[in-house]
């Protein structure tokens, strides 16, 4: 066979392979897209209509009317998100900082003390969590969400952050040292800022965690509608509503953009971070 | 004011905030399941005023057939579910190193975005797709003329529990792609054309030298992959909410049951003693397997 042939095959055969691959991934995300552009009530005309007959905004503009507001929920975990995320990356950091570069004899037993408690299953923690989260009188309100999710998030944060401050050059201690930085200051003003394409995918990482916890939303929002997070007030319209596809499919489709968007715009730090872990060993 | 800390002291400090936090909300609570798992708890968590009931839970828990039901399905569920998604994980790492260069980047934006997609949201939407007479699965079923009338996906029992793995392993069989690209990736392209040479076809390939060299990773991969599915929850209670009846119920789904439904805080405990314990020793084996290779400096 020729190099040109060849070449024409293995072209062919890749389009062929990200069709395949496009259509298993992409198919239910085309399939609400298109019931969310139905007109409310028409999603259920046979036969199906692959592509709405007539597009409509209406079911958006229903979900962000006063029956739904799925806005109330989009900030409420905006506001959850990023604040685990600033404060599980600044606790992981620091963790991580000692587990991968500082002199100390438990290195080992912190970071297995970290891990194995990320890889815990929600169901052995939540009953004791809601009843400390009630006794503190959290019950109902963000905070009460936001504390947990900042642990929750530390031993993935710190497990990635190890791996990234481990790879530096250890040099760039001895240089801090000798610029006179204090042992906190070497961490603080040498090694964090070389650590931000680490810091960015564990960002995103513990952003989206925290994004689509569930059991724990669930359970500490008691159904209080004001400040229900992206999935439970999903869970809620898909309940309550459940004869309104084109509703809760406006709904999907309006808290998923602004994460699907983080992911493809930060797509290569994602996946360096989801495979520097796999990488290590 | 300059504090000047020895490296040592440094070393504790820093590692005090999350040593908090985890024992807070992980260590702690375990602890409180535990004990909450030897007392009557009927309509309390108020352990210090409630009987001692030693084993009591436990033994109630194994005499009865509903536990052996949600825990025949939650094995049942993680071997088929892990099965799918390594294979099919598998096939869609392999695919991003095959294809051309221009069309890289673009498959592997394919294959991360479900991984972005909350499990109950993922959930809402099968919901919709698996819907008997309106759902596109079931439609296309009937264009195919595979069957006559879209079948109740979510309702017959045989199939709601393959309905419930089909669309966990849609997100999960994307994860464990990017967990794998990242163990393809350490795969010295050297050895792959050194191997072409000597006239092995790609198959001989894939089974004598990709696969073996990337068999850490693969048990990492599989370790976390059995983990998750033991414990599973979101997808099962937003999908089928454990129905229909309880066929689909897993172990975490009826604990919470017993705990936010029944509020019978023990017999709930007992049975998140019993995932607990299912998932910790993935973890145990995972430490024993995995850690004896980490060096660290200093």
């Amino acid at each position: 066979m020729s190099k040109a042939w060849r070449q024409r095959i293995h072209v062919l055969t890749s389009v062929f392979l990200v069709l395949l691959i496009g259509v298993f991934t992409m198919t239910p995300l085309y399939w609400i897209v298109n019931t969310s552009l139905k007109e409310p009530g028409t999603e259920f005309r046979i036969p199906l209509e692959y592509w709405p007959a007539k597009v409509s905004l209406q079911a958006y503009r229903d979900v962000l009317g006063p029956n739904f507001r799925i806005q109330d929920a989009i900030r409420n975990s905006v506001i959850v998100s990023s604040s685990v995320t600033v404060a599980s990356l600044f606790f992981g950091s620091l963790a991580a900082y000692t587990i991968a570069r500082l002199r100390f004899k438990y290195k080992i037993q912190s970071l297995m003390f970290m891990q194995v408690a990320g890889m815990m299953p929600a169901i052995i923690t939540i009953a004791p969590t809601f009843v400390l989260i009630r006794s503190l009188g959290l019950l109902g309100k963000l905070p009460g969400l936001i504390l947990p999710n900042i642990a929750y998030c530390i031993p993935v944060v710190s497990w990635l952050m190890a791996a990234y401050f481990a790879a530096l050059p250890f040099e760039l201690e001895d240089a801090g040292k000798m610029d006179g930085y204090t042992p906190f200051g070497v961490f603080w003003r040498v090694i964090m800022p070389l650590a931000t394409p680490g810091l960015f995918s564990a960002g995103v990482i513990a952003f989206l965690g925290s994004w689509g916890e569930f059991m724990l939303a669930l359970t500490i929002g008691m159904g209080v509608r004001t400040m229900q997070t992206v999935p439970v007030a999903i869970l809620g319209f898909s309940r309550n509503f459940d004869l309104q596809w084109a509703w809760v499919s406006a709904g999907v489709v309006m808290s998923l953009a602004p994460i699907i968007l983080l992911v493809v715009v930060f797509q290569r730090w994602v996946i360096r971070g989801l495979t520097a872990g796999a990488i290590k060993y | 004011m300059r504090v000047h800390l020895s490296e040592r002291r440094l070393a504790v400090l820093l590692l005090i905030p999350a040593a908090i936090l985890l024992i807070v909300f992980y260590y702690y609570p375990i602890v409180q399941t535990l004990i909450f798992s030897v007392f009557d708890l009927d309509h309390t968590t108020d352990w210090l005023h409630a009987p001692f009931v030693g084993l009591g839970n436990y033994i109630e828990v194994l005499k009865s057939a509903q536990f052996w039901l949600s825990m025949r399905f939650t094995l049942y569920f993680t071997v088929v579910a892990v099965f799918l998604e390594f294979w099919l994980g598998l096939g869609m790492a392999m695919a991003t190193f095959w294809v051309t260069p221009k069309l890289r980047g673009l498959l592997r934006t394919l294959i991360i975005i479900p991984w972005a997609i909350p499990q109950v949201i993922q959930a809402s939407m099968w919901k919709w797709l698996f819907n008997a007479d309106m759902g596109l699965i079931g439609d296309i079923l009937v264009k195919l003329g595979i069957v006559s009338k879209g079948p109740l996906f979510l309702v017959d029992p045989a199939l709601a529990v393959h309905s419930v793995i089909a669309a966990y392993i849609w997100k999960t069989s994307c994860v464990t792609a990017i967990f794998l690209m990242g163990g393809l990736a350490m795969v010295p392209q050297h050895l792959i054309d050194a191997a072409k040479m000597d006239g092995a076809r790609a198959w001989m390939r894939f089974w004598k030298i990709t696969l073996p060299l990337i068999k850490p990773t693969i048990l990492v991969v599989l370790l976390f992959r059995v983990g998750d599915g033991l414990r599973v929850f979101d997808i099962v209670y937003g999908l089928t909410g454990g129905g229909p009846g309880t066929m689909t119920d897993t172990l975490s789904s009826f604990a919470y049951k017993f705990y936010f439904r029944f509020v019978q805080f023990g017999l709930g405990s007992a049975y998140a003693v019993v995932t607990f314990i299912l998932v910790f020793s993935i973890a145990l084996y995972y430490i024993r397997k995995v850690y004896p290779h980490f060096t660290f400096r200093g």
